[in-house]
């Protein structure tokens, strides 16, 4: 946007021709993004004896493979559950409560806190000797179990789904469901007629945060899982650090590609760029 | 029985008094009018009739049922917001399936009823677009048609011309009157357009300040406002304060001379009572030079707004008064001409200040 009457300074003047300002925006794309990723690939191949794609093939047998279809089931878990929770608690904001402001501020402070904190305070409160476990005799077996990771990944990804959703609540016209209403239909109808399809955008934009992180997520399956519910990130640092680089690249590439693949399937059946636009 | 009445209504929000202790009835087939300038308390009445809000006190009765505890949905009612609130996500025919649907009618009486309804707002061509794809005034007309496919016991608009031009405005206004006309639905108008109101109603119920003012036809309401308000806000006048000079020959002393009334409109008053004058635009002309004019009100031509079929003049006749006569085009004055002004007294608006 150019601001009329406003000077421009000499330094911009100088330096701010459109072809530096695109070199610099490529520049820095290239730099910290594909320069990675061509490394990430070339280093996921072997030069050495027994083929070229030898670290694929140790990457998609058995319990990477596992752990990676895992993955991908933990991440629609979480979305389901984090859109399901998120839609209501973004309806009360937006239609019910008195307080909107506030409580959206309350649903963006944890944002504040370092995930790492949040799942440990998670895992001290489900631990044996917290007063919340003592007063109920029970952990209800969440504590380092797939319910844990999944309530650990809801906890902290909720806000992603609410903001969204919220926002897309908000700028449905109120005379649209006045309309809803005096044309015949109920609440409920209302809701899953009007107010459900024009929140769409919301819905598919929270949902595509959620799972991207969900799916790629380090530290929930480390801090409150079991062993066996290690996923994807997981092992990848794990080759990364017993120095088999070209396994954790191999594991690292087959599962950006295939989170690509998902979102992509995902586009065909819902155009995201159409519904997004809507936002 | 009517077919809408409302007793006794009030509406507070908060402290704030909106609608003030309203009553008023709408008969069966009867196109009426809620006029008042914003704030005035009209659309909060057509909400709560709508069910969308809910009322202080009072009641509201649909043919002759109380709806006060009926929710929307349960009410029986076709409703035209401001923003004409066509469904985005659906297409013209769905917006007009959605009510249908929920009135439950069958499949085919639907098919039926969403092509009667959209051939008469005459925007049948339009079935498959989605409202983004129309101009403000078939959006419009999809909300209307929408509104009426079910046959509901009361159509309701709210300021449904809201944001258009003048020309479609005016179009729409015919229209909407005809289709009234035609289905002989018993409608509720809401709008602060004096003109709309006096067009296109049966009755018109002024408001201000959520106290009704007046309840007429616009023939009633026009020539015999009730109140100087009534009078200000309907219709355009002349505006002049004074006493009651004599009550025969009928006349008002005002600080611009005597102004000859209508023996009628002293009834019941005494000499020296304030009053208020209100004298309508079309009933003064310009006085015959040769000098026949029962009046000796007169001055400077301001201003002349050639409007087409007829002029709007400005005269100012002296103490900060601008009267305002409407003139056949033909009848020439320019600024600056010195006229006198001649009205008939019988025409004269006296109201009690």
């Amino acid at each position: 946007m150019i601001i009329k009457g406003l000077p421009i300074p000499d330094v911009v003047k100088r330096y701010g021709s459109p072809r530096a300002l695109v070199a610099l925006g490529l520049g820095f794309l290239g730099v910290a993004y594909v320069v990675p990723i061509l490394l990430l690939y070339w280093q996921s191949l072997n030069f050495g004896d027994g083929g070229l794609f030898i670290h694929y093939e140790s990457a998609l047998s058995g319990i990477y493979l596992q752990t990676l279809l895992r993955s991908f089931y933990y991440g629609i878990l979480t979305t389901v559950v984090t859109l399901s929770l998120g839609y209501v608690l973004a309806y009360y904001i937006a239609f019910r409560a008195q307080r909107e402001k506030f409580l959206l501020g309350l649903v963006v402070l944890p944002l504040w806190i370092a995930y790492v904190i949040r799942y440990l305070g998670i895992q001290l409160l489900l631990f044996e000797s917290s007063p919340l476990v003592q007063l109920l005799g029970t952990d209800f077996g969440i504590l380092f179990s797939t319910r844990g990771v999944i309530i650990g990944l809801t906890s902290v990804f909720l806000p992603f789904a609410i903001l969204p959703i919220y926002h897309a609540l908000n700028s449905i016209e109120d005379e649209l469901i006045s309309a809803s209403r005096t044309l015949g239909a109920g609440q409920l109808r209302t809701i899953r007629s009007v107010i459900i399809p024009l929140s769409l955008s919301g819905i598919v934009a929270g949902g595509l945060i959620v799972f991207i992180l969900a799916t790629g997520s380090f530290l929930a399956p480390a801090i409150l899982g079991s062993p066996g519910d290690t996923m994807i990130a997981n092992v990848i640092q794990g080759a990364y650090s017993n120095f088999n680089v070209g396994l954790a690249s191999s594991l690292a590439v087959i599962y950006t590609t295939l989170l690509l693949v998902v979102i992509m399937a995902f586009n065909s059946y819902v155009n995201i760029g159409r519904v997004l636009g809507e936002l | 029985m009517g077919m809408l009445e409302v007793e006794d209504f009030t509406k507070y929000y908060g402290d704030l008094l909106a609608v003030d202790d309203l009553s008023f009835k709408i008969e069966e087939g009867e196109f009426g009018t809620l006029l008042g300038p914003s704030g005035c308390g009209k659309s909060t009445t057509l909400h709560t009739i709508a069910g969308l809000r809910e009322p202080s006190e009072g009641s509201i009765r649909l043919r002759g049922e109380d709806v006060i505890d009926q929710s929307p949905d349960e009410r029986n009612i076709g409703m035209v917001f401001q923003s004409s609130a066509t469904f985005p996500h659906m297409t013209v025919e769905e917006n007009v399936r959605y009510g249908l649907e929920m009135h439950g009618f069958e499949e085919e009486e639907i098919e039926q009823k969403i092509s009667k309804y959209l051939g008469l707002v005459q925007i049948d061509e339009y079935r498959d677009h989605k409202p983004g794809e129309l101009s403000g005034g078939q959006e419009r007309r999809v909300s209307i048609a929408r509104a009426l496919a079910y046959e509901p016991d009361i159509l309701l608009l709210d300021e449904p011309l809201t944001g258009l031009d003048r020309v479609l405005r005016q179009e729409l206004r015919n229209e909407i009157k005809q289709i009234q006309r035609e289905v002989d639905v018993t409608t509720l108008y809401v709008t602060h357009d004096q003109e709309e109101a006096l067009s296109m109603s049966d009755k018109i119920i002024v408001l201000d300040n959520g106290q009704k003012q007046q309840e007429g036809s616009p023939t009633e309401i026009y020539d015999g406002p009730s109140n100087s308000f009534v009078a200000n806000f309907v219709g355009k006048s002349t505006r002049l304060k004074g006493t009651v000079a004599t009550l025969d020959p009928p006349a008002v002393e005002t600080p611009v001379g005597t102004v000859p009334v209508g023996a009628v409109a002293l009834e019941g008053l005494e000499v020296g009572q304030r009053v208020e004058l209100f004298l309508r635009p079309e009933d003064v002309e310009f006085a015959d030079p040769a000098g026949t004019a029962t009046t000796t009100l007169g001055g400077t031509v301001n201003n002349v707004e050639y409007l087409g079929t007829f002029s709007e003049v400005l005269v100012d006749v002296g103490e900060g008064v601008e009267a305002i006569v409407h003139t056949s085009t033909s009848n020439v004055v320019d600024v600056g001409d010195e006229v006198a002004l001649d009205f008939d007294p019988a025409n004269v608006i006296v109201l009690e200040e």
